[in-house]
């Protein structure tokens, strides 16, 4: 077909390109008048002669990303095959980039008519109040279905963070503070005027990041998130060291630097699996004292332990052990999930005798609780 | 001498002279690039590593027969290395040689934050250069969001501003492709600006004739056999997965050996050529070399 035979239904092809624009614009395609403007350049170069030419120049112009190119197909055959009655129910939305991000009141409908036929589409196409809600939702209490796009989010969310800590760390200047003595002392083969300055390099600081997940049985919802949040988190902090455990305590920072996280967790839950049964906190935290904390604590370092607090050891195990810890670092962090159950004191044994030594408690019950501790890792 | 924009008439006259430089083009990308020379928009080409992104750039400065000026971004990328940078060795040097020189402060100073204290870099270079070049930004997702913030200003004005100087006009708008590989999303304002395509692995026809196009002497079949392979672990999980500067990799270095089919020895003994990963060498051969083979038979 050549577009410029027939304008579906306008009476000019400049109009139908207007047209299309709008089409574009009400579906979610985030195009404003210099793509329609574009668009009618190209229209204008001799393009139109050949429908593929065409469409591959106005996809060029509307999509910014791989996954919005099988949404413009179907709008773009829809519309200049002079059907747009079916644009709406014809275009695909799975898989779109920006959807989520602008909330077009259309596309909730399309989203909400999509449900009842298939339901999987759903997730993408919510509006933003879901997502506020999911984000506030308490990670033991997410249906089986939200459990999914909460993993999606969550990963986003997650990696977004981790990048912009990284940014942070990174973000030193170049070149260090001017030494002048060494300024001096080069000046002088060129007859005592600085041409080679000569700068102080800062030595690097590597951060370094302790984190203990507690896997245990009654941790079991959170820590799946859990995992994976210190999963993100490695990319920022080359020194990060984890450790899980529920009955004995087990090193995972080497596990955790693979690349493909899926068979992690897969191998990880396998062997956890074994573990199941009461929680010794004290216990793990003796191993870890005895076997790791001198190799990998040095006064500096931040620890995060997460875990319920949930012990069925001795708490004065758990007081004395922690109390060592806290000796060794900088900051001793307890990220408790439970804590965000509304009217929760820490009156477990456990928690009590932990409490004294720990500089900031606070929870990780849902994807905010977590999200707030960007400011606290910054200063890691 | 530069190529005339306005004698491109149709996209079709670009993939053949792109053909004949060597540079197998499809329909879709032909399209864009005449729609880049008519229009003047950046072009954005996202995908994988190994699909000929930055070919496309070194293709088009040769077709248009013009500098092809790049920028290779890098997290930390600043103005200095990007833009421009004064030689203050020099600037030092000259006010000493001045020293007895009766000029006046602003006649000294004038002097020194002259156009030979100037050092150039490739974002000045493109903007200031005699004739439209084309201007690479070359893994646009490594560099920072300030950086990208810095260049939405200059491909939307063509023009840069250098406080000692005043502000830089460009002479000729220079043709910008951009690419990226996706590490991380870049702004929708940029991406506004620009032209988008994404450029994934070829087809097998398409890439039996890009191995062709750079290994004329070797035999159709054992290419059409290779590219099997290849395409047969890109489909696998793998860590890096091979593009197509593995495959063409791979093809001279079975025509070095001097190999003339595809065996299972013959692969296990280039595979380095094809992934670079140990993890992958081992994935592979710990299924099996010859079932991978026979995988690709099959077809």
């Amino acid at each position: 077909m050549n577009p410029s035979q027939h304008f579906s239904g306008f009476s000019s092809l400049e109009q139908a390109i207007v047209g299309f624009g709008q089409q574009a614009r009400e579906l979610g395609f985030n195009v404003g008048v210099q793509e329609t403007i574009d668009s009618l350049l190209a229209a204008t170069s001799g393009i139109t002669a050949n429908k593929d030419h065409f469409r591959y120049a106005l996809k060029a112009i509307y999509c910014c990303a791989e996954e919005d190119s099988e949404a413009f197909d179907a709008l773009f055959n829809a519309f200049w095959n002079k059907r747009r009655h079916l644009i709406e129910s014809k275009v695909n939305f799975k898989n779109r980039s920006n959807l989520q991000k602008k909330g077009v009141p259309s596309l909730v409908m399309v989203g909400q008519g999509k449900q009842e036929e298939g339901g999987t589409d759903t997730k993408n196409v919510s509006g933003a109040n879901d997502m506020a809600r999911l984000r506030k939702t308490d990670f033991s209490r997410l249906s089986e279905m939200d459990s999914k796009w909460m993993e999606e989010i969550a990963q986003k969310l997650w990696e977004q963070m981790s990048m912009r800590l990284k940014r942070k760390l990174k973000a030193t200047p170049r070149e260090g503070q001017l030494d002048l003595k060494r300024t001096i002392r080069a000046s002088l083969s060129y007859g005592g005027d600085p041409i080679k300055l000569q700068y102080k390099n800062r030595k690097p600081r590597k951060p370094r990041l302790i984190t203990i997940l507690d896997v245990s049985g009654s941790m079991d919802k959170y820590s799946f998130f859990l995992l994976r949040f210190l999963f993100a988190l490695r990319s920022c902090f080359e020194k990060l060291e984890t450790f899980i455990f529920s009955t004995q305590l087990m090193r995972i920072t080497e596990e955790l630097q693979a690349k493909n996280l899926d068979y992690t967790l897969a191998m990880l839950s396998s062997q956890a699996n074994h573990w199941s049964g009461g929680t010794r906190i004290g216990e793990c935290f003796k191993t870890f004292n005895d076997q790791h904390a001198k190799r990998i604590l040095n006064g500096d370092s931040t620890v995060i332990i997460l875990s319920d607090g949930l012990d069925t050891g001795d708490p004065e195990d758990l007081a004395r052990e922690l109390k060592k810890i806290k000796l060794r670092t900088r900051q001793l962090v307890w990220l408790n999930p439970l804590k965000g159950m509304q009217g929760y004191e820490p009156v477990q044994k456990g928690m009590r005798a932990a409490l004294p030594e720990v500089d900031v408690f606070k929870s990780a019950h849902n994807l905010d609780s977590i999200l707030e501790l960007e400011k606290l890792l910054m200063h890691v | 001498m530069q190529f005339d924009h306005g004698a491109v008439s149709a996209p079709d006259f670009i993939s053949d002279q792109f053909d004949k430089l060597g540079y197998v083009v499809d329909e879709e990308l032909s399209t864009i690039l005449f729609l880049m020379l008519k229009l003047g928009k950046p072009l954005l080409l996202e995908g994988p590593p190994g699909v000929g992104k930055t070919e496309v750039a070194t293709s088009l400065a040769k077709f248009l027969n013009t500098e092809l000026l790049r920028l290779q971004c890098y997290e930390g990328l600043d103005v200095h290395s990007a833009v421009y940078e004064w030689n203050y060795q020099k600037q030092l040097l000259s006010i000493k040689i001045q020293e007895n020189m009766h000029r006046s402060e602003s006649e000294k100073e004038a002097h020194i934050f002259g156009e030979e204290f100037l050092l150039k870099r490739p974002l000045l270079k493109a903007i200031t250069s005699p004739q439209a070049p084309v201007l690479l930004i070359d893994e646009i997702d490594r560099a920072d969001e300030e950086f990208e913030a810095f260049l939405l200003e200059l491909l939307s004005a063509f023009q840069i501003s250098i406080p000692e100087m005043g502000t830089v006009k460009a002479l000729h708008k220079p043709l910008v492709i951009l690419t990226s590989n996706r590490t991380r999303e870049l702004s929708d304002a940029l991406k506004r600006r620009c032209l988008y395509h994404w450029v994934n692995y070829p087809d097998m026809e398409k890439e039996i004739r890009i191995v062709h196009k750079h290994l004329p002497d070797m035999q159709e079949q054992l290419i059409r056999e290779l590219v099997r392979v290849v395409h047969t672990l890109r489909e696998q999980k793998l860590d890096k997965s091979p593009g197509i500067a593995e495959t063409i990799d791979w093809a001279s270095a079975l025509l070095a050996l001097g190999y003339r089919e595809l065996t299972e020895e013959s692969i296990a003994k280039s595979l380095g050529c094809v992934l670079k990963s140990t993890d992958d060498i081992n994935s592979i051969k710990l299924q099996g070399i010859a079932s991978l083979l026979a995988a690709t038979k099959i077809n």
